[in-house]
């Protein structure tokens, strides 16, 4: 009897283990930025992290869905990059056009996910290759558009960066909310079911007839909208869109997700995971910043967690 | 009975299945040499002494790359910090007094820096399990703190002009690097294919359950594929930042994706267990010639980038093929 | 309902169906037998929309069909409950039942609470008491035969097909399973049963179709044929051809002795002598730790008790390099998954167990190395275009003879061989046979781990028997017969 119920709850702590983890460095970090500074805990500090969070959590959650098949999408950076001059490129200033501009880079982000999709379906080539040399014609073509800062942003658009609703950030209220609506999406939708199945077994799902092709038309260009939704955040955040915006999002929006629990091989996991993985890179940089650490050894810190986090969550699958 | 209609089978294929079959093996040779024909005939200059020479002088660091990235992939590994290493060993090569009083030091530092990181990489592969595109990824991202910490942001000083001259300089028409690059595939091609090192390369990444199971220390290899990785990536380093002479933090941006589409393009396969150091070096010279003409021709050169994506795709797709 | 006719597949090297035909009909329960290697996993596959066939036609319910997909086949209403199942281990009991039949509420949207009901309700009616928020992965493997069961139930299922469905389940629940498909033939769904044990067969099913070597053979009423004729029909000929003849000589001195060996938590207190000279089977039922036993005593699993003496010295931890260096080889089971490595050449694949005599100094002599394969090509008629072929293009029994080779170079005491006739075609498995008299011949102890009874009969001259991890007993002589190992494999079941 003992030893099914701590069976049970052994099984309970390995099947959400990661999440207390994450939430256990939390508080620690929460604490020790308490004691750094007495301008941590303060409202304006937390608007900044909630601020500076959000471009990373939208990429993140797209990322988040494609690591659920057992993909990757490594395309996401330069697409960001793209839109990102895009958006800013053909509004140049003018108020009418931020509309416009906005429904071309979305539907530009969907069409790039579902070419990433097709042909990891019909080449039959992995997702890191396919979304590997997808970045690279995507960044080629940003920088065949410009070199340089192009166009700008007419006055009021930097409200999604800067904005509030109900006194919180524009972006993170929004973020927040996509990321439950994604969580309820994969949770309840047969689709969503359908992510974590083929993620789990790939043979198996081919075999009861699970809808792969589908499944991954929908990851990718789900990964592609959101790396557009993200340009838009950053665009709005800095003016205007730059060819090398986005460079960094393709490997750091991989960090929280791991960071979060999902695992790399897919089926386990999930995007509530993925945003405290945010929060936890977010609130990292922040004390780091009040300790007066450099940047520099922030990259260093976010490395070494990377390597703690997937080191403590991987699986043992090595039978012999 | 099935044996018999085997036999027989090979017996009436060996004509035109030959034929076939030398076409397939040597389909990258061809395309190399089709692409030198092509790109000589569009641009004269092309083939003109400057414009080799400076192909060859860019080939030689990604070459070296190559090298190792082909251990590792081998061992069904990938090796994303090499551009990190190649980087942290140039600003190596610049943080002393850039004398060639310090040239051995400089290379003691730089192979060290790149064999211990392979070492991290590859115990966090054998021995934590952790996938080799995360373990390589958050070692590249500590090295890219670890430098900008080290220079504050950019590197300063200068590279000694021991490594200036083998970096860009030429004996008899050979650049220095090119030699250099030369020996090192030999001697790799070498213990890959003539040593029972080599051999149990194959068989780890061929197959590491069997490995295991033939007493073969797959740990052991594999976290030597990553050494050699690294410590190579570290020598690219250093003949690179001889031969842009300037040393940012930087240095080798790119090389890591580059070295992955020469070695996939070459025919080392993603899975493991296939593959050769000559071919990934086939995939480099294409890599780069595509590179040259793309200039040549007068394309802007951010076609470059463009045309890499998608010759890394339909390469791979090329394989699949093959494969099927 | 199903009608198969001219049904050809072929795959590179082997040609796995020729001319095939089948014919099923609603509201029966249709046995389908034959060797391993005969084709019902392919026959299977290609009905379940998998695999597509070279020639011939499928007709179902009347029309002529060509699934290009799996899940086309089960929108037909055909369900499969594969060997090796498909189960998704990370989700829960309910989840695996419903998938790709989801129990939807509001919105079309998953409802798991309902989704949990139904399930338990199922498993309920099945039988069995499985929580059905337990992820697969937590289930032993009975449960998880179980759950494919009952999934097999949701689905509105027209054609149900089972390969081996008792592996891995036993008394009280084959009993259940029984109820089942009777309940559903009632109900006119037509139903293809796989099984080795031909008792089964004889006890549930209606017709029998036998297949050999991807070829038709007969099918036949049950109650028109009896078991030996049944037996004849799938073996084609006369069994002992195949064998050759046991050993005369008394046994041989003993060479590896393995005492109260536990490993894996499937293998508890097993002890077991080789003596040299002579084939030992060891037999039982799949999952009674045959498999981890090998895997211990040649060092591929730790063993967590007991010691394993060989060369004079007792080890109580074995290990690979080891046991190759005392003259152990161990031909395992998963001939692809954890014997070959595919993408290699013949000649690598049979030294690689022996790198030491091909290199000097740790370079490799390929000369020698080429000579040496070419030698074992010969002798082992293997079929293929030299040294230089890469295995993958190769057919299951010339893998499995490249296997046998590497082995039988350096095995100097003792060969464990696993299962080694498995998906082998029939000229293949007598030189196998052939191969391990002979070894046996020269004073090695050879250790064959088979479920084939006829094979385990006709080859051993002593049989061990296990049941659950422990050993349940042993036969020599006369006394190996199918009955008494049958008998000693499922022993405290039986009672």
């Amino acid at each position: 009897m003992t030893a099914i119920s701590q069976r049970r709850s052994g099984a309970f702590v390995r099947r959400n283990g990661s999440q207390f983890i994450v939430i256990g460095l939390l508080v620690l970090l929460a604490i020790t930025g308490f004691i750094v500074s007495d301008r941590f805990a303060t409202v304006a500090n937390i608007m900044n992290i909630l601020e500076q969070s959000v471009t990373l959590a939208l990429v993140s959650l797209g990322q988040t869905l494609t690591i659920l098949t057992g993909g990757i999408d490594l395309s996401v950076g330069s697409m960001i990059s793209l839109a990102s001059v895009l958006l800013s490129g053909i509004t140049n200033g003018d108020a009418n056009m931020v509309a416009p501009a906005i429904a071309i880079v979305l539907a530009l982000g969907i069409f790039v996910g579902l070419l990433n999709a097709a042909a990891v379906v019909w080449l039959r080539v992995h997702p890191l290759i396919v979304t590997l040399g997808m970045g690279a014609v995507l960044q080629g073509i940003t920088l065949l558009y410009t070199m340089g800062p192009a166009g700008k942003m007419p006055l009021g658009f930097d409200w999604l960066a800067f904005g509030r609703v109900l006194g919180l950030p524009v972006g993170a209220v929004i973020a927040v909310a996509l990321f439950l609506l994604t969580a309820a999406f994969l949770r309840y939708a047969r689709l969503g079911r359908y992510i974590y199945a083929i993620g789990d077994d790939a043979i198996g799902a081919k075999l009861m007839g699970l809808p792969r092709t589908k499944v991954l038309l929908f990851v990718y260009a789900f990964s592609g909208f959101m790396a557009s939704l993200t340009a838009i955040f950053l665009v709005s955040r800095f003016g205007v869109g730059q060819p090398y915006t986005g460079a960094n999002f393709t490997l750091t929006s991989i960090t929280p997700v791991v960071v979060g629990g999902t695992l790399l091989a897919g089926g386990r996991g999930g995007v509530l995971g993925t945003l405290l993985g945010v929060y936890l890179v977010s609130l990292l940089n922040n004390v780091l910043n009040f300790m007066d650490i450099s940047s520099h050894y922030q990259l260093i810190v976010q490395g070494l967690i990377v390597i703690i986090a997937v080191s403590v969550y991987v699986e043992k699958k090595r039978t012999l | 009975m099935s044996q018999a209609v085997e036999t027989n089978l090979s017996a009436a294929a060996s004509g035109a299945e030959n034929a076939r079959n030398f076409l397939r093996q040597y389909a990258l040779h061809i395309a190399l040499v089709v692409l030198i024909i092509l790109s000589a005939l569009i641009s004269p200059s092309f083939l003109s002494g400057g414009n080799v020479s400076n192909m060859l002088l860019q080939a030689a660091p990604l070459g070296i790359v190559v090298i190792g990235q082909a251990f590792v992939i081998l061992v069904r590994g990938l090796d994303l910090s090499v551009a990190s290493v190649m980087a942290t060993a140039a600003v190596a090569a610049t943080s002393f007094n850039g004398q060639d009083t310090d040239a051995l030091l400089i290379f003691v530092v730089a192979i060290g820096i790149g064999l211990i990181t392979g070492l991290v990489n590859g115990l966090l592969v054998a021995k934590r399990n952790v996938s080799p595109f995360l373990a390589t990824l958050a070692t590249m991202i500590v090295l890219q703190g670890m430098r900008s910490a080290w220079t504050q942001g950019a590197p300063s000083g200068n590279v000694p002009p021991f490594y200036r001259i083998l970096g860009s300089d030429s004996i008899y028409g050979v650049p220095y690097n090119l030699v250099i690059t030369g020996v090192l595939a030999v001697f790799f091609s070498v213990l890959l294919a003539k040593t029972t090192f080599g051999r149990k390369v194959y068989i780890t990444g061929g197959n590491p359950v069997t490995a295991r199971l033939l007493g073969i220390n797959a740990d052991w290899i594999t976290i030597t594929c990553y050494v050699i990785s690294g410590g190579l990536a570290a020598l690219a380093g250093l003949i690179l930042s001889g031969f842009v002479g300037i040393v940012d933090n930087w240095v080798g941006r790119g090389f890591e994706i580059d070295s992955i589409v020469a070695a996939v393009m070459g025919g080392v396969a993603l899975s493991g267990g296939r593959g050769t150091i000559a071919g990934g070096l086939v995939g480099a010279a294409i890599l780069v010639v595509v590179f040259n003409s793309v200039l040549q021709i007068g394309m802007p050169i951010q076609m470059q980038i463009i045309i890499k994506g998608l010759v890394i795709v339909i390469a791979a797709a090329f394989y699949v093929r093959r494969a099927a | 309902m199903l009608t198969i006719s001219n049904l050809s597949k072929s795959f590179p090297g082997v040609k796995a169906l020729s001319g095939m035909q089948l014919d099923v009909r609603a509201g029966e329960i249709h046995a389908l037998v034959g060797e391993n290697g005969a084709g019902k996993s392919t026959l299977t596959k290609i009905i379940a929309g998998v695999y597509q066939p070279d020639e011939g036609q499928i007709e179902y319910d009347g029309e002529i069909t060509h699934w290009p997909s799996p899940g086309a086949a089960k929108a037909a209403g055909v369900h499969v409950i594969y060997q090796e199942f498909v189960l998704f281990p990370h989700m829960t009991v309910a989840e695996n039942i419903f998938i790709g039949n989801e129990r939807r509420g509001l919105l079309g949207m998953v409802d798991h609470g309902q989704t949990r009901k139904d399930a338990a309700e199922l498993l309920h009616r099945l039988g069995v008491e499985i929580d059905p928020d337990k992820r697969v992965v937590e289930l032993s493997v009975a449960d998880q035969q179980m759950v494919e069961i009952a999934k097999a139930m949701v689905h509105k299922v027209r054609l149900l097909i089972l390969d081996e469905p008792t592996a891995v389940i036993s008394g009280h629940e084959v009993e259940l399973l029984f109820q089942r498909l009777q309940a559903l033939r009632a109900d006119g769904v037509a139903i293809i049963y796989i099984s080795h044990r031909l008792e089964e067969i004889f006890e549930i099913c209606d017709r029998v179709t036998v297949l050999k070597d991807g070829q038709f053979v007969a099918s036949r009423a049950i109650a028109d044929v009896t078991r030996d004729q049944l037996v004849a029909l799938m073996v084609g000929r006369d069994m002992s051809e195949l064998f050759p003849p046991k050993a005369t000589a008394a046994s041989g001195a003993v060479v590896l002795q393995a005492k109260g060996v536990s490993a894996a938590g499937r293998v508890r207190n097993a002890s077991l002598t080789l003596r040299a000279g002579e084939v030992t089977a060891l037999a039982g039922m799949v999952g009674a730790g045959r498999t981890e036993l090998a895997l211990a005593i040649f060092g591929g699993l730790p063993m967590t008790a007991g010691s394993v003496e060989i060369g004079g010295k007792s080890h109580s931890q074995m290990s690979p390099a080891l046991s190759i260096r005392e003259g152990i080889g161990l031909l395992t089971e998963d001939r692809k998954g954890q014997g070959l490595a595919m993408l290699l050449d013949v000649a690598a694949n049979i030294t690689a167990a022996d790198l030491q005599t091909v290199s000097r100094n740790g370079f490799l002599d390929r000369a020698r190395e080429n000579e040496i394969a070419r030698e074992e090509i010969a002798s082992y008629q293997i079929a293929c275009r030299g040294p230089q072929n890469p295995v993958v293009t190769m057919s299951g029994g010339n893998q499995q003879k490249v296997l046998v080779s590497r082995w039988a170079r350096t095995c100097r005491r003792v060969l464990i061989l696993d299962e080694p006739t498995r998906g082998v075609d029939v000229g293949a498995k007598a030189e196998i046979y052939r191969i391990m008299r002979e070894l046996a011949a020269k004073g090695i102890a050879v250790l064959m781990i088979s479920s084939e009874l006829p094979e385990v009969v006709g080859m051993a001259d002593r049989v061990v028997v296990m049941r659950e991890g422990t050993i349940s007993g042993e036969l020599t002589g006369a006394d190996i017969t199918e009955e008494q190992i049958v008998r000693l494999a499922t022993q405290s079941l039986a009672a």
